[in-house]
């Protein structure tokens, strides 16, 4: 008899059925988005609720992650910048964090509708209760919509429109004539590409970190229908540690690359303001 | 173009794309971010920040308070030596001033005791005089007396007169 294999489904299911028509919104990765957003709440209201200087528990090890990050955030997109992008990026890192980890539980994807073979106990789990909301295209996508949305307006208000489109078409190094016209012309052409770039950011950002969780997803649900009752115990617990780094390295890739995005549309904008003022100077 | 849409349509289908969901997950995550945003990372920041301050502000109090101090001590230092030499100053033109008015004081009961040994041998010499003169004159009648006495004549206020100058010149010699 071939080892049975916990299946996961590429996509998220309706907790109420597709056919629920205006209920079917509420996915099982949903319903754990929404989990993960009331820890989130949880925590944040625990730890900021009746602040002091001399800060309790909570609130000095929520202050303690804020200020880790917020150092991050402003090595990374400069300290000018970063005011505007850290609750952006902060938000992002712990929501991926939270949601990654979440996955991890007993009981995520194993507990839900099926089919059947006794009293409380399924030979197969069609549609899970919970699912990790990081492995829902829907979300990841989401989340990598939000974020470039979130950038463009960090980048206009930081450079203006203007500055956004000199930032993107304009020639640089100041070379004028045939061959400062030749080199325009090659900007413009980069511009045009870098503005491909931008639009598909959404999509390799949300498939990044869909792919990494639903593959841990995939591997941790193989392991755990391999080898009989201990098989199933001992096989995915050397993955589970992986998907600790792993879950922990994607809410740092996704949240890192949004600051390298947001970085390089507007330190170019002081580097240009510092060149004219250095301009002007001489 | 149409094979593309078809791709696309084959992709959110094999993968649960559905603009419900998408705007659902967008929603929830919008939630997390406003909600973070203003109630957890604002507070959070300012707390810092006022924390940040507080201890730049303790550090600069520290520090003016320690160069205070240090120049309460040193003005304290410069107050004790001044009063250090004022006050030997002070004792020193005591010591002066106390010698001066006892070589004064003495220099007075030196002359005021001069003044009354002085007054003291006058008054002596005066009482000296006033009995050798009661001495002369007793002595000179007591001689007249015994004269007349021994010659058995009256003497005239001359012999009286003249006996009592001779005596009195023989009692001073």
């Amino acid at each position: 008899m071939p080892p049975f294999v916990l299946a996961v489904t590429r996509h998220a299911e309706s907790i109420f059925g597709e056919e629920m028509g205006m209920l079917s919104f509420l996915t099982n990765s949903s319903v754990v988005a929404l989990l993960v957003l009331g820890i989130v709440m949880f925590i944040a209201r625990k730890a900021t609720s009746n602040m002091t200087l001399v800060p309790n528990k909570w609130q000095n090890g929520f202050e303690a992650l804020v200020e880790f990050l917020y150092d991050k955030v402003s090595d990374l997109v400069g300290p000018k910048v970063a005011p505007k992008a850290f609750p952006l990026l902060a938000t992002l890192f712990v929501f991926i964090l939270v949601s990654n980890y979440f996955g991890l539980l007993p009981g995520v994807g194993t507990i839900g509708f099926g089919h059947g073979n006794g009293f409380l106990s399924l030979e197969h789990v069609d549609r899970p209760l919970l699912r990790p909301a990081t492995a829902d295209l829907n979300m990841t996508l989401g989340l990598a919509a939000c974020a470039m949305i979130l950038w463009l307006v960090i980048t206009i208000r930081e450079v203006g429109v203007w500055g956004f489109v000199v930032h993107t078409f304009g020639p640089k190094g100041g070379l004028k004539g045939f061959v400062g016209m030749m080199v325009a012309l090659v900007f413009l052409f980069v511009g045009v590409l870098e503005i491909v770039s931008i639009a598909i950011r959404p999509v390799t950002l949300s498939l990044r970190l869909f792919g990494n969780v639903f593959a841990g997803e995939t591997v941790l649900h193989t392991m755990s229908g391999m080898g009989g009752f201990i098989g199933s115990v001992l096989a995915p617990l050397p993955f589970y540690f992986m998907e600790l780094l792993v879950g922990l390295l994607q809410a740092i890739v996704f949240t890192m690359l949004c600051a390298v995005y947001i970085q390089l549309s507007t330190a170019h904008d002081e580097e240009h303001g510092h060149d004219e003022a250095g301009h002007d100077a001489h | 173009m149409n094979q593309l849409s078809q791709v696309a349509d084959q992709i959110a289908t094999d993968f649960g794309l559905a603009w419900p969901k998408f705007i659902a997950q967008v929603i929830t995550f919008l939630v997390v971010y406003l909600v973070l945003k203003k109630y957890a990372f604002g507070p959070i920041l300012a707390m810092l920040e006022t924390r940040r301050q507080r201890i730049a502000d303790g550090e600069a109090k520290l520090e003016k308070i320690a160069k205070d101090l240090a120049e309460a001590e040193a003005n304290a230092k410069a107050v004790v030596d001044q009063a250090n030499t004022e006050a030997s100053r002070l004792v020193k033109e005591a010591d002066d001033s106390a010698k001066i008015l006892a070589e004064r004081k003495q220099q007075d009961a030196i002359h005021e005791a001069n003044q009354i040994m002085a007054k003291a041998r006058e008054a002596a010499q005066l009482e000296h005089e006033q009995l050798m003169s009661q001495l002369k004159r007793e002595f000179g009648r007591m001689v007249s007396d015994a004269t007349a006495r021994v010659t058995g004549k009256v003497l005239t206020d001359d012999d009286q007169k003249r006996i009592n100058q001779e005596t009195t010149a023989e009692v001073s010699a």
